[in-house]
């Protein structure tokens, strides 16, 4: 019987179309993503192969997450079927057994919902065997991984979503209560997940995701390139007792819903019937006294007010459209699953707000455009989800309740029963988006932010969200009307989704041909919208047209009464094809192009429009072109003058400027080569006898002969005018440097460069394979002497004098580095002159914006905050990190170079600060507006970190500076680094250091995995942002730790004083290194070959601590500890080498505030540890609670949760 | 205002190869008008092109001076129409719906609370009016039907099988609400009872897989077989050699026993008995008739 059961329950399920349908999809989906770069499933694929287990791992246990909609579908079919069919008398009045059914049909349904698997696993296993796919990137097949993520992912989820869905549907016998209900756990799901993504939470936050996905990313978080090739999943620890817990539940869940099962008929269908009403029903039906009263008396119907026979009025055409939208809202806002998925988005908002823009754990103030930002990647999903459903809803609604024959044969002209419903979806979306604001308004009012910003939600809703989701609701009606097909209607609408991101990804970026879009609009404090909004109306007005166009063909096809063939369709349509209706289609016909042709103008015409596949295969050209010039003899700069008038409201500079070029090479020079930015306009370029041979205007490269050669020795002036213009608007990649408040640009971006630009390269090995590009060289050798000639900053110059004076409009100040020479106003513009008195780094600025500026000193040293006006919050906390910094630097290392110190805020486009000679730009988006309370010294305050870091430039980088070769970046990042963590520790303590370094642990071992090419030690750095920075924080903290800090910045001083300000050929990290190892005792050699020259890692881990009672109120305690070392190589593969290391023991004390999560410190020594495991005797004086090796993770360690553990005590006592 | 409804050569096939209706012409006039057929006669197919919802492949459709086929706005203006199936918008009481469709016929917003009492007290549901119309019975269903389609005094007013699955009691209420409709206007009842239109039709035509076999007024048809049609009862098994050898227009069972109707000019032998002429004998007989022509 329950075979039979089953067997009928699988032909029923996998005959439906939602079987079929969820199959291809995930198919495609799978597919896709293993072959291309253009579907993305559970995170990027990267370096990785394709097939790697840790991608099927991935892909599987993110599908069996989506797959849940489709499971419910399964679930909630076999439960409701026979209920809804009303078939459910015909079953159970069979001998049936409740164990045989129930049974029966979960099997059946667990068992579909399993098949829609197959496809996955097919869509991966066909996909790495297509030919187009690079060799190099698909690994041999396996069957292991497959296995492991459907047995610790897909099963389990299934079972657990399975059972309470079967659950959920068993007592609500309903549909729509099933699915409310599932994404109800989503949303408590998503909320769980933000509210703990707390790096000090994630244990937590992964035991309490019922999908594992939590579990696999602490299992995996720091596997490199070589372990996601090769790995499979351990079935340990956390990510068992989450499976193990998660099948229990599914256990329960079933067994609940088996409880309370029961096989007889529910007396549900068509509505609630309360007793009252059914006892009225009754006395309805036997009231013949009544009924025979009406009889007589209605034997003359009295008179009804008639229909005037004429053709509706406009007036009453207009009260028919606003009863019937108001019927349609109603409609929508009533139903339990519009307001589901309402609450889905809000808490959404919610659990976004938690992490939004938080740094090292450290939140922002809720200002409003954040609210703005959120508010759109929050409810982005739940609109669309919203205008796709209730756009087939209420398409389908008259004829799904049958009530359509009623309607349709009502005089209402047809615009208004297709209107009402695009009308009504509009005021959906424009409900959702006031609720968005209040909730945004209330996420600001509980933080204490009562700075809302009413204009700038409602602008935000109507600019950057409203407009795309009507327009999206319109096309959801239109696919509807014209498949007339509520399956396919909603498929194309899919279609539609996917479809943006697939062009873009395929390099078709234009807006023009993608539905509803336009180029973004990111919003800054300083600068507003700026100019991103007016290709933002254009577009949308274009769009607009579009939509409206859509509409009329709506109007021609919407289907009233009996659907009819396509031929009675057309005919209809051709009927209704009416003078008005085409005068109209003729109007939005007009208006789409004519707004497409002025955008197209400037977008294409007066820009010019660079898809992404372009851009790159320029990148290509202008390497394979003119890479053989890299490394000719040309002169360097020795002094730059610019004249830069910057004129903000129209995004417009004219810069006049002029080289010092001298032949510092042993031959002489007769021909100069020049790169060119080609966003930029050259006006004219000329020096004494310079004949232009070469212009490249795409690829901006020019070669000039010289009349006479260059000397070695001699000079030669260079002067040229370049105007950055920025006409009309473009279609992306708007430029964000030049703006109207808050322009910010380098001399490198647009002033002509001498020689080849490396940097213009592309770095992607992948997209270099495609172009045929050998393998990329990063850096030059460490060994190369000769690329030390050139400081790794710029290879154009060494030192220059640098003067410029700077003009702009009169409500703003403009700067750059130096000193302010004269101020004037001159026609209405205001003038700046700023000299540098002593040579530089070739690396400076100019920025512009209406500031307000806040003033200090620290000795003779002038510091200057230029801020936003609003963004006070920080100012003071800054000016406190600059004073403290100085301090540090200047007693520790060396003298500081200028009298004087800004720090100037640019705008959040770009999301970085930056040391420049005695000036800082600093990004609006990193520390303006941190929120850091007083009494929270929880938080880290990394404010004071940037600022610390950024001052410390002005010696690691501004001083001392490293020639183009590996580990270039060590003397300035990681130096900085260094000076940051000495300053902040001096002001914040060593527990907070401890967590920050908890972050840089995690940072690092998290961006290995990323690695595109290859991981280098840290004495190699290319540049690796996460090893110069994160990497370079712990191997300076604990090369810190070993050998003292006196001691330490002894041997760094003397290494500042034999470096600073040198002429090349420049220093390098291996000089570096040998004055660091000055500093180290020889007992402690081996931590430099660890720490700077090789990849090192360890597993330490506390394996048992046990005290007992020692003599006068003492505590002996035993510690069984085991270290091991491992040695890993570019790709991530360890080999274990003996561990011969002085590492930290501790044992802890009771809990006291200010102290350690573990305790009160009683003891803390290094020790000698030099085999795997080894047993150590402390004593100590109080009561030992916790005790640990390495506690405070200062090596790196991927495990350091099992480096301390409790104290037991000791057996037999 | 001669307002005659004249249908000439309507023809619909569907796309799976039905032929709904085959050159369906027919006149008529004002009064209660039945349409009797059995199903997938045709007869909603013809019901929905007259009420604009559905277009037929050939032949003219006029209401008046008014071409129903392309003037539909206005045919709707004068139209009420009960289809044969329909539901409603859920949640909603019998009120603010027939509210809701009022304003959609275009009833002004001054007269349509009067409108409405009216209608629901005329269909006798005015102290049902707060109910939800998914909790309402079948009759009160179909009453609720007939208060929509009198809206706005309409001049045509088409009823798509309005009795069916009623039972005798509601049945009886509901001829009753259509027989006061006035006489003045068109009223089509289509139906495949045949007291329906022996109770309230003053001219009716039978229709068949989508050809008009039959028009006129019930009592006329009913006169031209009168005294021609004669009953026995018979045995089960006999019944294959009475089909043989008479003319058997009907076979219906009474108290368990098969009771057929023959049409003949004189007595058939064999215990017949002379019984009065129905409508259903009329009904009966055309369409088997129709059907001997077609074999």
């Amino acid at each position: 019987m329950l075979a039979e059961i089953l067997r009928f329950e699988l032909r029923c399920q996998l005959r439906q179309p939602v079987f079929l349908l969820s199959g291809a999809f995930f198919f495609l989906m799978t597919f896709l993503a293993v072959t291309t770069d253009a579907v993305v499933i559970g995170g990027s694929i990267g370096n990785v192969d394709r097939n790697a287990p840790f991608v099927i791992l991935r892909l599987l246990l993110v599908t069996s997450i989506i797959g849940v909609f489709a499971t419910t579908a399964f679930v909630a079919n076999s439960v409701l079927r026979d209920h809804d069919t009303g078939m459910q008398e015909l079953f159970f009045s069979t001998p049936i057994r409740k164990r045989d059914y129930v049974i029966g049909r979960f099997a059946g349904a667990f068992l579909v919902a399993l098949a829609v698997f197959v496809p996955v696993v097919l869509g991966v296993l066909l996909g790495s065997l297509m030919p187009w796919l690079e060799p190099e990137r698909v690994g041999p097949f396996r069957a292991g991984p497959y296995l492991q993520a459907l047995a610790i992912f897909v099963v389990p989820n299934l079972l657990f979503m399975g059972g309470i869905q079967f659950a959920l549907a068993t007592l609500t016998r309903s549909l729509v209560a099933t699915y409310a209900g599932v994404i109800g756990m989503f949303v408590a799901y998503g909320v769980a997940g933000s509210l703990l993504s707390d790096i000090e939470n994630e244990r937590l936050a992964a035991m309490l995701d019922p999908f594992g996905g939590g579990a696999l990313d602490i299992a995996t978080r720091y596997w490199t390139v070589a372990e996601r090739n090769t790995m499979l999943l351990p079935l340990e620890g956390d990510l068992l007792a989450n499976r193990l817990v998660v099948l229990a539940l599914a256990v329960l869940a079933f067994v609940f819903a088996y409880a309370r099962f029961s096989l007889t008929v529910s007396d549900r269908r068509g509505g609630r019937r309360w007793p009252w009403r059914r006892g009225r029903e009754t006395t309805d039906v036997n009231e013949p006294a009544a009924s025979e009263a009406a009889e007589t008396a209605g034997s003359v119907l009295p008179a009804l007010p008639a229909v005037s026979p004429h053709p509706v009025l406009a007036i009453s055409a207009f009260r028919q459209f606003l009863r019937q939208t108001r019927m349609e809202i109603a409609g929508v806002v009533r139903s339990t699953g519009f307001l589901v998925i309402l609450a889905f988005g809000v808490l959404n908002m919610i659990g976004n707000s938690f992490t939004v823009d938080s740094i090292f754990g450290t939140s922002v103030h809720p200002v409003t455009h954040l609210m703005v930002n959120i508010l759109q990647g929050a409810f982005l999903l739940v609109v669309l989800v919203i205008v796709t459903f209730y756009g087939g809803e209420l398409v389908w609604r008259e004829r799904t309740v049958r009530v359509h024959e009623v309607i349709d044969a009502l005089p209402v002209p047809d615009w208004v029963l297709w209107g009402a419903k695009v009308a009504a979806l509009a005021v959906v979306v424009g409900l959702m988006l006031a609720t968005a604001i209040l909730t945004g308004i209330g996420i600001q009012a509980a933080r204490g932010y009562y700075a809302f910003e009413i204009g700038l939600y409602l602008r935000g809703m109507l600019l950057l969200t409203g407009i795309p989701f009507v327009l999206a609701a319109v096309l959801a009606v239109f696919l509807q009307v014209v498949t007339n097909n509520r399956h396919l209607g909603f498929l194309l609408m899919i279609v539609y989704f996917i479809s943006g991101p697939v062009l873009s990804a395929w390099d078709f970026n234009h807006n023009l041909y993608q539905y509803g879009s336009a180029p973004g609009a990111p919003y800054s404090d300083m600068n507003g919208f700026g100019h991103f909004v007016e290709p933002r109306i254009w577009f949308s007005l274009y769009w607009a047209f579009a939509a409206g166009m859509l509409a009329v063909i709506v109007h021609l096809l919407w289907v009233r009464g009996v659907a009819g063939s396509p031929r009675d369709r057309l005919r209809l349509a051709r009927q209704r094809f009416t003078r008005p209706v085409g005068a109209v289609l003729a109007m939005l016909a007009l208006g789409f192009i004519g707004t497409g042709s002025y955008i197209f103008y400037n977008t294409n015409v007066l820009n010019e429009y660079i898809p992404g596949d372009v851009r790159e295969e320029r990148q290509a050209r202008y390497e394979q072109q003119y890479k053989r010039y890299e490394g000719i003899a040309q002169p360097k700069i020795t002094a730059l003058y610019a004249d830069v008038d910057i004129h903000p409201e129209r995004r417009a500079v004219d810069i006049r400027g002029r080289y010092s070029l001298r032949n510092k090479t042993a031959t002489p020079v007769d021909e100069l080569h020049l790169s060119v930015n080609p966003q930029a306009t050259v006006r004219s370029l000329d020096a004494p006898g310079l004949r232009p041979r070469l212009d490249d205007g795409t690829l901006g490269y020019r070669i000039y002969d010289l009349d006479a050669p260059l000397a070695p020795g001699d000079s030669l002036e260079l002067s040229f005018e370049v105007a950055i213009e920025n006409p009309g608007f473009v279609n992306h990649g708007s430029n964000t440097s030049v703006v109207r408040n808050g322009t910010f640009f380098h001399n490198v971006t647009y002033f002509p460069r001498i020689g080849y630009a490396r940097r213009a390269e592309l770095n992607d090995p992948n997209d270099r394979r495609r172009h045929g590009l050998a393998a990329i060289q990063r850096m030059p050798s460490i060994d190369d002497a000769a690329a030390r000639e050139n400081h790794y900053i710029t290879s154009e110059s060494d030192w220059i004098d640098f003067e410029t004076v700077v003009s702009t409009s009169p409500d703003q100040i403009a700067l750059a580095p130096g000193y302010l020479q004269r101020e004037w106003t001159e026609d209405g513009r205001r003038y700046f002159h700023y000299k540098m008195d002593a040579p530089i780094l070739g690396l400076v600025a100019w920025l512009s914006a209406d500031w307000e500026v806040a003033r200090d000193r620290w000795n003779d040293v002038a510091i200057e905050i230029y801020h936003h006006r609003t963004h006070r919050y920080n100012v003071d906390r800054m000016i406190d990190a600059v004073k403290k910094s100085l301090d540090y630097l200047t007693s520790e290392f060396a003298p500081y170079q200028h009298r004087q110190l800004r720090i100037v805020e640019f705008p959040r486009y770009r999301g970085f600060a930056q040391s420049l000679p005695n000036t800082i730009p600093y990004s609006e988006s990193i520390g303006f507006i941190a929120r850091l309370d007083e009494d929270d010294d929880e938080a880290i305050d990394y404010v004071f970190y940037v600022t610390a870091h950024e001052v410390a430039h002005q010696w690691w980088a501004h001083q001392v500076v490293g020639g183009n070769v590996q580990g270039a970046t060590v003397l300035t990042e990681t130096m900085s680094q260094y000076s940051a963590l000495m300053v902040m520790e001096r002001e914040y303590g060593r527990e907070q250091m401890r967590r920050f370094l908890q972050y840089e642990l995690d940072g690092y071992l998290s961006a290995r995995g990323g690695e595109l090419i290859e991981e280098l030690p840290l004495l190699l750095v290319e540049n690796q942002g996460y090893i110069h920075y994160r990497k370079g924080s712990l191997v300076m903290y604990a090369l810190r730790d070993h050998v003292g800090e006196e001691a330490l910045n002894a041997a760094l001083k003397r290494y500042v004083e034999a470096v600073r300000f040198q002429e090349p050929p420049y220093t390098y990290s291996r000089e570096f290194l040998s004055f660091v190892r000055e500093a180290v005792p020889p007992e402690m050699e081996s931590i430099v070959e660890d720490l700077f020259e090789t990849i090192t890692l360890y597993d330490n881990r506390l394996v048992a601590a046990t005290r007992e009672p020692g003599p006068d109120g003492t505590w002996v305690v035993n510690l069984e500890v085991e270290s091991r070392k491992f040695r890993a190589d570019g790709e991530g593969v360890e080999t274990e080498v003996p561990v011969d290391d002085w590492i930290d023991i501790a044992v802890f004390g009771a809990r006291e505030p200010g102290a350690s999560p573990d305790g009160k410190l009683l003891v803390l020594e290094k020790r000698k540890i030099d085999a795997a495991e080894t047993v150590f005797e402390l004593v100590v004086n109080e009561e030992p609670r916790r005790a640990g090796i390495d506690p405070f993770t200062k090596l790196i360690d991927r495990n350091p949760d099992n480096n301390v553990a409790t104290v037991s005590a000791a057996s037999g006592s | 205002m001669n307002r005659v409804l004249t249908i000439e050569h309507l023809s619909k096939t569907y796309p799976n190869g039905v032929r709904a209706l085959h050159g369906v012409s027919l006149r008529i006039p004002t009064g209660m008008f039945g349409l009797l057929g059995p199903n997938g006669a045709g007869k909603s197919t013809l019901m929905r092109i007259i009420s604009t919802l559905q277009e037929p492949d050939a032949g003219r459709v006029t209401l008046g001076d008014l071409d129903v086929l392309r003037e539909k706005d206005r045919v709707r203006r004068l139209l009420g129409y009960l289809p044969q199936e329909f539901g409603v918008y859920p949640r909603l009481s019998a009120q603010a719906m027939l509210s809701h469709l009022a304003t959609l016929k275009g009833i002004p917003p001054g007269e349509l609370k009067g409108t409405v009492e009216v209608l629901l007290r005329q269909t006798n549901l005015w102290d049902d009016r707060k109910r939800r119309l998914d909790t309402f019975s079948g009759g009160m269903k179909q009453r609720f039907g007939i208060a929509q389609a009198l809206i706005g005094d309409p001049k045509l007013i088409i009823v798509d099988e309005p009795t069916a699955g009623l039972d005798p009691t509601e049945r009886l209420r509901f001829h009753n609400l259509l027989s006061q409709i006035g006489e003045n206007i068109v009223v089509i009842l289509s139906t495949h009872i045949v007291e329906d239109v022996s109770d309230l039709c003053s001219r009716m035509a039978i229709i068949s897989q989508g050809e008009v076999l039959l028009t006129g007024d019930p009592a006329g048809a009913i006169e031209r077989l009168d005294g021609r049609i004669w009953s026995r009862v018979v045995e089960r098994s006999e019944l294959a050699d009475y089909e043989h050898d008479h003319h058997v227009i009907s076979t219906r069972l009474s108290g368990g026993r098969t009771v057929i109707h023959v049409y003949a000019d004189e007595r058939p032998a064999g215990g017949f008995e002379r019984v009065r002429t129905e409508l259903t004998d009329v009904y009966f007989s055309t369409l088997k008739r129709a059907g001997a022509a077609a074999a």
